[in-house]
């Protein structure tokens, strides 16, 4: 999947989170993490923005995390919607999301 | 704490007085005035009380306020939510804040990264964690061709609303005095004649010069119509603010990484708040180790050529005395029927 443009999903809500993907073509993942549990729970979230990145195929990017406390499953839900809106595209892959 | 509160949140465009009297009086019990450049407004209600309230202005979020008694149930957060999703729906991405230092840790919660300050006083954030570095990029690579170039690099910031032969002299001038010219053309579209069309037409104009390569002037270089007045009282002191962070940010980040050591400018007889920002440069520029220069600029019959003498023969239909004192570029372009349309918003604009 190829981030073309700034997407941007979720809220700064307590147990949610907001995620901002732009452009970073052939320059790898970047990800930047700002948590209210970093200390908790910083590695976890990272991995799972990582192998959520993995699966969806996403190879440049830079990924801003910006996490109230939100669930595992609230980040993947919302890196999701970040991802295809970055990339500009409404097939969204159910059954890999 | 009573957690069955109705929290309620709207998007003004038009404030009525009673919601204008709403929002000032939020805004001033944070020592903040109301911004007279706002496009939008949010404001949040709790139990019908004024709760919250935080506005958009291009690409700069501003006049953010949360009242005393609702601190601490993270209303910035619902703010900066709404206003950032806002600033996506209308296809800015880039956002910038201005505000006091105290607040550098809650908004660096909530997704903003420092760009500049200055101590005490202002703090440039932006939401892009690399958005500076990225610009810095930017103009080196724009550089690279003429990276065989060596000795003094100078360089020149221009509003060029529009490109005159003004402009022309002072940039010939300096490009034949060194021995690369950066020409930085503000971005900022605050002025009636679109960014577009003003880059384009100096691109045009300037084709002939061989050591001159051509910038945006983007975010980082910062116009005064976007530095806010509303929590800085004192209208000297954003004067000197204004250009402490526009100039820091050039004399310690752009200017470094393109080698540039001198900064020219045209003298100003006209406009006052020129005039005071070419004495901020020779005051802020030399002790950062980038010589400023002021060059006299040109006149014919009796008068500076400038940008503002053009628009005002624009609205007399001058287009005789046009020709004499701007390029061709420009004089097409005012002569086209994209021209027309800019004397009817200058027309407009006069009444």
């Amino acid at each position: 999947m190829k981030i073309v443009k700034t997407g941007i999903a979720g809220t700064l809500e307590s147990s949610d989170v907001m995620i901002t993907v732009r452009s970073n073509s052939g320059k790898g993942i970047e990800i930047h993490l700002q948590s209210i549990v970093e200390k908790q729970f910083g590695k976890q979230i990272r991995l799972v923005v990582d192998s959520f990145l993995k699966t969806l195929s996403v190879d440049d990017a830079v990924v801003q995390i910006n996490d109230r406390g939100a669930l595992d499953c609230t980040i993947e839900a919302r890196l999701a919607a970040a991802l295809y809106r970055g990339a500009d595209r409404t097939d969204y892959d159910w059954e890999k999301i | 704490m009573d957690n069955n509160y109705q929290l309620t949140k709207e998007f003004i465009k038009r404030p009525d007085t009673g919601e204008i009297s709403e929002i000032s009086s939020l805004l001033e019990e944070n020592s903040l005035t109301f911004d007279d450049d706002i496009e939008e407004t949010l404001l949040i209600k709790i139990d019908s009380i004024p709760a919250a309230t935080g506005s958009i202005s291009g690409n700069v979020l501003k006049c953010i306020a949360v009242k005393n008694e609702f601190k601490n149930r993270n209303l910035t957060g619902h703010l900066l939510t709404d206003l950032v999703n806002r600033e996506y729906q209308k296809g800015n991405t880039d956002l910038f804040l201005f505000t006091k230092p105290d607040n550098r840790t809650i908004f660096s919660q909530l997704g903003f990264f420092p760009v500049y300050e200055i101590k005490d006083n202002v703090i440039l954030m932006e939401n892009n964690p690399s958005g500076l570095d990225t610009y810095i990029e930017k103009l080196k690579k724009e550089s690279e061709k003429y990276s065989g170039i060596k000795g003094k690099r100078s360089s020149i910031v221009v509003n060029c609303n529009p490109v005159t032969n003004g402009h022309l002299y002072l940039i010939e001038k300096a490009a034949s005095e060194s021995d690369l010219l950066h020409l930085f053309v503000v971005s900022e579209d605050r002025s009636v004649f679109p960014f577009e069309t003003r880059y384009r037409l100096v691109r045009e104009a300037t084709e002939h010069i061989k050591n001159l390569v051509l910038h945006t002037g983007s975010y980082y270089i910062i116009s005064n119509s976007t530095f806010p007045s509303y929590f800085i009282k004192d209208s000297k002191k954003i004067v000197t603010l204004h250009a402490q962070l526009d100039l820091g940010i050039f004399s310690e980040r752009i200017a470094p990484a393109l080698g540039i050591t001198e900064r020219v400018a045209g003298d100003e007889p006209l406009c006052p708040v020129t005039s005071n920002y070419n004495r901020m440069m020779n005051e802020i520029l030399p002790p950062r180790g980038i010589n400023f220069r002021i060059i006299k600029r040109l006149e014919s019959e009796g008068d500076v050529v400038s940008a503002s003498r053009v628009r005002k023969l624009l609205i007399e239909r001058d287009f005789k005395s046009i020709r004499r004192i701007v390029p061709s570029a420009t004089y097409n372009f005012l002569t086209s029927e994209e021209g027309e349309k800019i004397i009817d918003i200058l027309k407009k604009g006069k009444k």
